[in-house]
């Protein structure tokens, strides 16, 4: 009881110390658009017969016309009740925008994730177990492949192989074949949604044709994930407890996976968190090559054409997932090692 | 992890059953379906509304009717737009009084909207009066053919309105073609109009009220729009419903990706591959190019008239004459356009078509003496800007003025530039020496004088001002002596290419690849497919 009091107010603690965070994010971002050379009224009025009147005309529905502290006070009030001003590129309220785009991003990021993490941990605990073998470097080569080679390349690449060479891949175009029907939007997770509604041809569609992109994003995130496991491992395998639990006659496998790679799995917690918020920013070239629909890749195509509020909310969302991702992190941490809580 | 036997054979009984399954998906109906790619997104289904992506005026097109429509003719096996000929769309047709001030419209009895109730006189005068009315980028298009006022038009009887302009104007009717002159269920858009937006803009950027050839299923702004046909649709050419059922259009925004689909014969139909792709989809066994000369568009390089040096006349016909234009031609489009230089004719032109290939030739020994002429004979320096949403065609171009120049003195500085920076730039008249493209939905002569290089607006590129200009193509506006107007035009041709605002370089060829099933496929002056005339053969 007292341990879930004490996490309770960890958290809320640490929720209430990012608040000012958030808030100076909201600002840079928004002072930023605004000084980046670029006038959203003059590229979106680029009709054949849009002269001066028809920009100010957008300027003035953009609010654009005014000073910007005003424009400041505005956009805040706006954030604190939920609105997130509107879209020119969609033409929709950013809002909706993300709610539609957020889960498709996530449920790519998670499968990365998850694949990643299967493939990286046995690798970097392989790589400990035996320094400077054959294995080792095998390993070492394979990640530095793996953040070598930039997403869109090996994107790209399974795309030629797997889908236009071999055929085995859906085409690579969104979420789902566009012939077939989507699920009913329940979570805005596909994989979820059709497995609530027990729909598994619909599931296994939507799995293959997000095994490909999730498969470049994890080559991507690889090395990071297998090395520290490796390097935790080492420090671990050659700690006191390991010797003595090795000499008293316990199961390799016992060591190796009760006792060493539960220790070691601390700093590579920490490591997924970060890695889990910068592949949800970073995956934007992932998205463009298999036309994901995410939130990515809608962020840069808004920033290219200097659509303030998309980019705005973006940086917020993106800030907003980091806190609760490290606060997330930081409950799981105390809860492996206990010793974190002690205050 | 050992590999052994074993371990393979299941691998390659797991990847037997993921290639099993993609070819489950598709419908009995693919025949009948339309699978279109773009790089491009849809963002408002009402054209009118600023910030319409031109890929949303090719939906609108589709699936909005307009009162009239321009012809189409054979380029080669494909087609390309006719603005000479005006039939009847959503109108049955019309006829013009002797003195062109008076156009009487004669609508279809049989016309309904999509909900299935009758077209009638009133959702017309409703929709021409928005046109003018409503604040949106549609006025200032119709006041380029005098349409500027509800009071023009009028309600004769039940099956026919009357037009009225106050002079003879020669665009008057062609405007009501163009994408922004949609026609519009008034009863079903007033149900959602309110006080604040008595035309009901907000409900229409995300809903129809049309009667055009296809009815949109669904739409996903950003993702996907699926078209169905309208079985009721009146207003085609011949009579006869288009042939696919059923259009999808998706956005695929990786351009290899997209040359992949069409290659492998999972989609049917994308304009904007990229240009180093063409050589292989001209070899695909499975894609045909059709390769149409975007004819109503120019590209140019343009000088800043108001600027130092680019207003002396001399030092824009020595960089007229420096240019390398058959290394441009070749290097930035592949040689895949129209040329716009090259031309035989000295003096005054022999056709009064614009834009046409214009008198230019690489001429080094020239570009000195002009420059020395101007009292330059080192040259200057400058800046030359491009667009990075252009870069692919413009960055080897870039390269090569800068080249060319250098041979002359003139020392050139390449500044690439974000898309939304350089249009502020432009807009702004800020920009000495800079290359973009144009294109006029109406391809008139005196249009494209009078929107290109008179006035002091946004599209006068080059900041031009010449009152002769301005003058010649204020009378050609309204000329009703066919010799007259050819004659003016001439002149006005005949001044540019002296006076050079802007060099004129090719007409880039739409290159659209499909499906070697498709057959149809006509240039549009919006620029996009129109799905009405496509089908499978």
């Amino acid at each position: 009881m007292s341990v879930l009091s004490g996490i309770a107010r960890r958290v809320g603690r640490r929720l209430l110390s990012s608040i000012p965070a958030l808030l100076g994010v909201v600002v840079v971002t928004f002072v930023l658009m605004r000084v980046l050379p670029g006038d959203p009224a003059v590229f979106f009025a680029s009709g054949p017969s849009a002269g001066k009147e028809e920009i100010e005309q957008i300027r003035h529905q953009m609010g654009l016309d005014r000073p910007i502290p005003i424009q400041l006070a505005r956009y805040l009030a706006d954030v604190a009740t939920g609105n997130l001003g509107h879209s020119l590129t969609t033409g929709q309220p950013v809002t909706q925008d993300m709610e539609r785009r957020l889960p498709a991003s996530l449920e790519l990021t998670f499968t990365a994730l998850v694949i990643a993490l299967l493939l990286s941990v046995p690798l970097g605990v392989a790589a400990a177990l035996r320094p400077g073998s054959p294995v080792d470097h095998a390993v070492r080569m394979l990640c530095t492949l793996g953040v070598c080679v930039p997403t869109f390349v090996s994107g790209l690449l399974l795309i030629y192989v797997f889908y236009y060479l071999l055929g085995w891949a859906p085409d690579p175009t969104a979420r789902l074949d566009i012939f077939a029907s989507t699920p009913p939007d329940i979570t805005g997770f596909y994989l979820v949604d059709f497995a609530m509604t027990g729909d598994w041809s619909g599931w296994w569609a939507a799995f293959t044709q997000l095994l490909l992109p999730a498969i470049s994003m994890a080559l991507f995130v690889l090395a990071p994930l297998a090395r520290m496991t490796r390097a935790s491992m080492l420090a671990v395998l050659g700690s006191d407890f390991i010797r003595t639990a090795q000499s008293v006659g316990l199961s390799r496998r016992r060591v190796v996976i009760t006792y060493a790679l539960r220790n070691a799995l601390l700093p590579v917690l920490t490591i997924t968190g970060i890695v889990f918020s910068t592949m949800l920013g970073a995956n934007v070239l992932v998205e463009k090559v298999f036309s994901w629909p995410g939130v990515a890749s809608y962020a840069l195509d808004a920033l290219l054409a200097s659509d303030y509020a998309p980019v705005q909310a973006f940086v917020l969302l993106m800030a907003t997932i980091f806190v609760l991702v490290n606060v997330l992190i930081d409950v799981l941490y105390g809860i492996a090692d206990p010793r974190v809580s002690i205050e | 992890m050992k590999i052994n036997r074993r371990s393979v054979l299941q691998g390659a009984a797991g990847a037997t059953w993921l290639a099993s399954w993609p070819q489950l998906a598709f419908g009995q109906s693919r025949a009948e379906t339309l699978r279109y790619v773009t790089g491009n997104t849809i963002n408002t289904l009402d054209t009118t509304m600023p910030g319409a992506t031109r890929e949303s005026f090719g939906l609108s097109m589709n699936v909005y009717d307009r009162l009239f429509s321009f012809g189409r003719k054979k380029f080669g096996e494909y087609w390309t737009f006719d603005p000479t000929v005006i039939r009847g769309e959503l109108a049955k047709g019309y006829t013009m009084s002797p003195d062109g001030l008076k156009v009487t419209i004669h609508l279809r009895p049989d016309a309904t909207w999509h909900d299935g109730t009758p077209v009638t006189a009133e959702d017309i005068k409703w929709s021409l009066d928005r046109m003018v009315l409503a604040k949106s980028l549609a006025p200032p298009q119709m006041s380029t053919g005098s349409i500027t006022s509800a009071d023009q038009f009028r309600i004769v009887d039940p099956q026919t309105l009357e037009m009225t302009l106050p002079k003879p104007d020669r665009l008057g009717l062609s405007n009501l073609c163009v994408c922004y002159a949609i026609m519009i269920n008034s009863k079903l858009a007033k149900q959602h109009a309110t006080a604040d937006d008595p035309w009901a803009q907000e409900w229409l950027k995300t809903n129809t009220a049309a009667s055009g050839a296809y009815i949109i299923e669904s739409y996903k702004a950003g993702e996907s729009v699926i078209l169905r046909r309208n079985e009721k649709w009146v207003g085609s050419a011949d009579g006869k419903l288009p042939d696919f059922k059923r259009i999808i259009l998706q956005t695929v925004p990786e351009p290899a990706t997209r040359a992949n689909l069409i290659e492998r014969g999972d989609a049917d139909l994308s304009i904007d591959l990229a240009a180093s792709d063409m050589p292989t989809m001209e070899q695909s066994s499975k894609a045909k190019v059709a390769s149409i000369p975007q004819n109503n568009g120019f590209t140019h390089i343009t000088m800043n008239t108001t600027m130092k040096p680019f207003d002396n006349v001399k030092v824009r016909q020595a960089v007229a004459a420096a240019l390398p234009y058959d290394d441009m031609f070749k290097a930035a489009i592949f040689g895949r356009g129209a040329k716009l230089y090259d031309g035989s004719w000295k003096g005054t032109p022999t056709s009064s078509g614009f834009p046409q290939a214009m008198p230019f030739k690489t001429d080094v020994a020239k570009a000195k003496a002009l420059l020395a002429e101007a009292g330059m004979p080192n040259g200057f320096n400058t800046t030359f800007a491009i667009s990075a949403g252009q870069a692919a065609t413009a960055e080897p171009m870039a390269a090569l003025v800068k080249e060319a120049l250098g041979k002359v003195g003139i020392q050139v500085d390449i500044q690439k530039k974000p898309d939304a920076e350089f249009n502020t730039m432009e807009s702004d008249k800020k920009l000495p020496f800079y290359t973009d493209g144009a294109t006029a939905w109406l391809p008139a002569t005196y249009y494209y004088f009078y929107l290109y290089f008179t006035r002091d607006q946004r599209w006068n590129f080059a900041s031009w001002k010449n009152t002769d200009i301005e003058d010649l193509s204020a009378d050609a506006r309204f000329q009703t002596d066919a010799a007259k107007y050819e004659t003016e035009c001439k002149k006005m041709i005949e001044i540019f290419a002296e006076q050079v605002p802007l060099v004129l370089l090719w007409q880039p060829n739409q290159d659209a690849v499909m499906a070697k099933s498709i057959d149809g496929y006509t240039y549009q002056f919006y620029r996009q497919a129109d799905f009405r005339d496509l089908k499978r053969v």
